[in-house]
């Protein structure tokens, strides 16, 4: 029964109760053959053509769940919650129902289906592994915090047992939402414990550096710069927060007016990658605090080199933006395998190669972008389906036709043959037989059973006796007459003798004649039907064919729609993370050129005043 | 100066939280494009479904007619140490399938898949077939086995299974051959 939940059982990679399997369809067999390989299009389809059938009758409710497990895990996730709805109340333990309605409710949370994703969540029960009900519990919360309940979300994960890494992933998230709600206050406390965590392994190392570096960025808001720089100071140099980090101690330095010390920081980021808005915020604000230290010339320059870093950075930047708008980046997500189903456990594990990766890291690891990825690819296996399903469909029709036009031209001949032959005159004499050989048995006709040259010499036995020569009466003729009578008398003998076999043999022949006779009626009656059933039969295929390829050629419009649909909002995700950035660097730029005028006009207004 | 710079990046810091739910106007929209997306793509793939299982039925009568149909499988009921690694099936003295399984496919069958290995059309009628599977067990052992079953064709479709397994003998994989009509 396990078997109706192969995403968990995926999930949780084995199950002790896997083995307890007794197939009694080979169709039944044959979708757990693809099921077992994760091959799920195929499967399913299978699995749908047995239930059409009625070939699964031994496994009818398994079947049903398993195919409710089989779109779960195809990513098919609607129609699997309806067979669940309607199945696991009444056909699983209650560990396999709360796992099903788990992983429902993990993919409805992913694919943003945030009020699905909460009703499967209560229909849990309390029967999940220990590991699962934490994510469920963190699954909750982070809904909870989605819709703006902070103190609920709170209350469910201020019981949470251990110092687990999900755990301190909830705790990030609730600090997150309460800064982003202006509770400043309210987030300090947890963002603060989880920012002295000591981590044991990297994943919490950079749960800490992002709890310090939220929380150091919401105290710099706050006007609280001491205390922002102390938190600042915790994230690691090397790490991958430590730009925004090393950023934000040089502006606690500078709202504290050190602007020296602002300028270690800042200097130190001017070297790393510009792509990093954190890099290129530094390139200001190197200027902004020579500025402040009356190193006005120094600033200028730098100003300068920000606004021409700035501009090759854009061009880039529309560089990127025209590979993007002319589609060809998202075929690369196909290339690898196009044929191979996908399915929820599908990841985009690589960035594709290329220039675009670079500035898209943050956007291609999102649930949004991973979701509709997968929505692409299953959607490019779809096309490629139905392309193949076309091309198959008209050799069929070809096919069909050459079959008809066949038989129509073997019909006659077919019928002219059966015709001539008569069956019931075969079978008329087959029954004056029998009759015979019953009044040869009545009448113990041993001559009747005679071979052809026995009868023969029977005969010739026969006329030599009646010969009148022999009539005579002396010695040779009597002799004669004696050795022809002792001739017929062994002829006789050896009649009689095999009479009764040749009886037998000669029935087991006639019964083999009449089965033969039966099994050429059946064969007739057989030939009879098909020649009456084959032409509807054809028509039957036929109008199937023809239904059919419409029905393929729609479907292939629908989902080349569906596709470019995808690929455009793929493509307009893409975009407008480019055009954020864009839009953050023409700002820069801005503020460069701004300050750079500032600068000019204040050193002109010193030289006239010096002259 | 400070303050504008601050914010900007301060909005990019929080970018990195996983509460997805927490949206603005504009990832409000995106995420309702997503889900409007998404529903249009589970219907075509409950519709495309639906087209492939009648496709797959209509290929199976017309490739393969009940009444010629016959179809072979294989299944496996072994030790976890028997590796599969070939089948092939002859028809009348004629060989017809000589098929080489995977490990994802062999390991299928272990946990209790079944894999159609061919389909034939055959008169009505007696038809011999034999059956050979190559495979390695404990102690990278290799076998070879084979069976051979007479079997009469009726007029519907017929089922012939066959299963490798060591239950007979301890670690003595064979055949053992089921038919269903």
């Amino acid at each position: 029964m396990l078997l109706c939940m192969p995403a968990a059982t995926n999930a949780t990679q084995h199950d002790e109760d896997n083995d307890a399997i007794v197939v009694e369809n080979p169709q039944y067999g044959e979708v757990l053959f693809y099921f077992y390989q994760e091959d799920y299009f195929p499967a399913i389809v299978r699995l749908l053509a047995a239930q059409q059938q009625q070939q699964l009758r031994g496994h009818a409710v398994e079947a049903e769940l398993l195919l409710g497990g089989m779109y779960l895990s195809y990513g098919h996730h609607l129609e699997a919650a309806d067979i669940f709805e309607r199945m696991l109340a009444d056909n699983v333990s209650s560990k396999v129902r709360d796992r099903t309605w788990f992983f429902l409710a993990k993919i409805w949370f992913q694919r943003g289906y945030f009020n699905k994703s909460l009703d499967a969540l209560n229909n849990i029960k309390g029967d999940l592994p220990v590991a699962l009900r934490r994510e469920a519990l963190l699954l909750r919360a982070q809904i909870l915090i989605g819709a703006g309940e902070y103190d609920r979300a709170i209350g469910l994960l201020q019981n949470w047992q251990g110092e687990t890494e999900w755990a301190s992933y909830a705790r990030f998230n609730i600090g997150v939402a309460l800064v982003r709600s202006g509770r400043v206050a309210a987030a300090r406390e947890l963002l603060d414990d989880l920012g002295n965590l000591n981590p044991f392994n990297e994943e919490l190392a950079s749960l800490r550096d992002r709890a310090n570096l939220a929380l150091g960025y919401a105290l710099l808001q706050d006007d609280q710069p001491a205390a922002a720089k102390a938190l600042l100071q915790r994230v690691r140099l090397e790490g991958p927060f430590s730009n925004k980090a090393l950023l934000g101690v040089g502006w606690a330095d500078s709202e504290m007016q050190h602007y020296q010390r602002a300028l270690v920081p800042w200097m130190e980021l001017r070297g790393r990658d510009l792509l990093d808005s954190a890099v290129q915020e530094s390139l200001l604000a190197i200027p902004y605090a020579m500025a402040k230290l009356d190193a006005i010339s120094q600033a200028a320059d730098h100003y300068l080199n920000a606004i021409e870093a700035f501009y090759e950075e854009a061009n880039r930047l529309d560089r990127t933006m025209g590979y993007i708008e002319s589609g060809d980046m998202f075929d690369k997500f196909l290339s690898d395998d196009p044929l191979a189903t996908t399915g929820w456990y599908w990841q985009l594990e690589e960035l594709p190669e290329g220039p675009e990766a670079r500035y898209l890291f943050h956007m291609l690891a999102t649930h949004e972008f991973q979701e509709g990825l997968k929505n692409f690819r299953d959607l490019n296996y779809l096309q490629r389906n139905l392309d193949s399903w076309q091309a198959n469909i008209e050799v069929y029709g070809n096919m069909l036709e050459t079959r008809m036009e066949a038989y129509d031209d073997r019909l006659p001949r077919a019928q002219d043959a059966l015709g001539r032959s008569d069956l019931n005159g075969m079978v008329s004499r087959k029954l004056e037989f029998d009759s015979t050989l019953n009044n040869i048995e009545e009448s113990y006709d041993w001559l009747a059973l005679a071979s052809a040259s026995e009868f023969k010499m029977w005969g010739v036995i026969s006329g030599l006796q009646s010969t009148p020569a022999l009539r005579a009466d002396f010695p040779e003729a009597q002799e004669v007459r004696d050795k022809i009578r002792l001739l017929k008398g062994v002829l006789q003998w050896r009649l009689e003798r095999d009479f009764k076999e040749r009886l037998w043999r000669m029935r087991r022949d006639l019964g083999n004649v009449g089965e033969a006779l039966v099994a050429t009626r059946r064969s007739r009656r057989q030939i009879d039907e098909s020649m009456r059933s084959e032409p509807r039969r054809f028509s039957a295929l036929n109008d199937r064919v023809n239904g059919l390829l419409p029905r393929i050629e729609g479907m292939k419009i629908r989902v080349e729609n569906a596709l470019e649909k995808q690929r455009d909002f793929l493509q307009s995700l893409a975009m407008s993370e480019l055009q954020e950035q864009k839009r953050r660097l023409d700002i820069y730029t801005i503020q460069a050129q701004f300050a750079l005028a500032a600068i000019y006009d204040i050193s002109a207004t010193a030289g006239e005043a010096t002259e | 100066m400070t303050k504008f710079l601050i914010s900007l990046i301060a909005i990019a810091g929080f970018a990195f939280s996983v509460t997805a739910a927490a949206q603005d106007g504009a990832e409000a929209k995106s995420a309702e494009a997503f889900r409007s997306l998404d529903r249009e793509v589970q219907t075509l793939k409950k519709e495309v479904l639906d087209l492939n299982r009648d496709l797959f039925l209509l290929e199976e009568e017309l490739l393969f007619p009940a009444n010629s149909q016959v179809a072979f499988f294989i299944s496996m009921d072994v030790g976890e140490y028997f590796e599969l690694d070939s089948v092939s099936i002859r028809i009348d003295g004629k060989e017809v399938s000589n098929y080489l399984y995977t490990l994802r496919e062999a390991d299928a069958l272990i946990r209790g898949g079944v894999h159609r290995v061919h389909m034939a059309n055959l008169k009505t009628g007696d038809h011999e077939l034999v059956a050979v599977f190559t495979g390695k067990g404990p102690h990278d052992r290799d076998y070879r086995r084979g069976a051979t079953l007479k079997f009469k064709k009726g007029i519907g479709a017929k089922y012939v299974e066959l299963e490798i397994t060591d239950r007979l003998k301890k670690h003595q994989p064979e055949f053992v051959i089921k038919e269903w009509e």
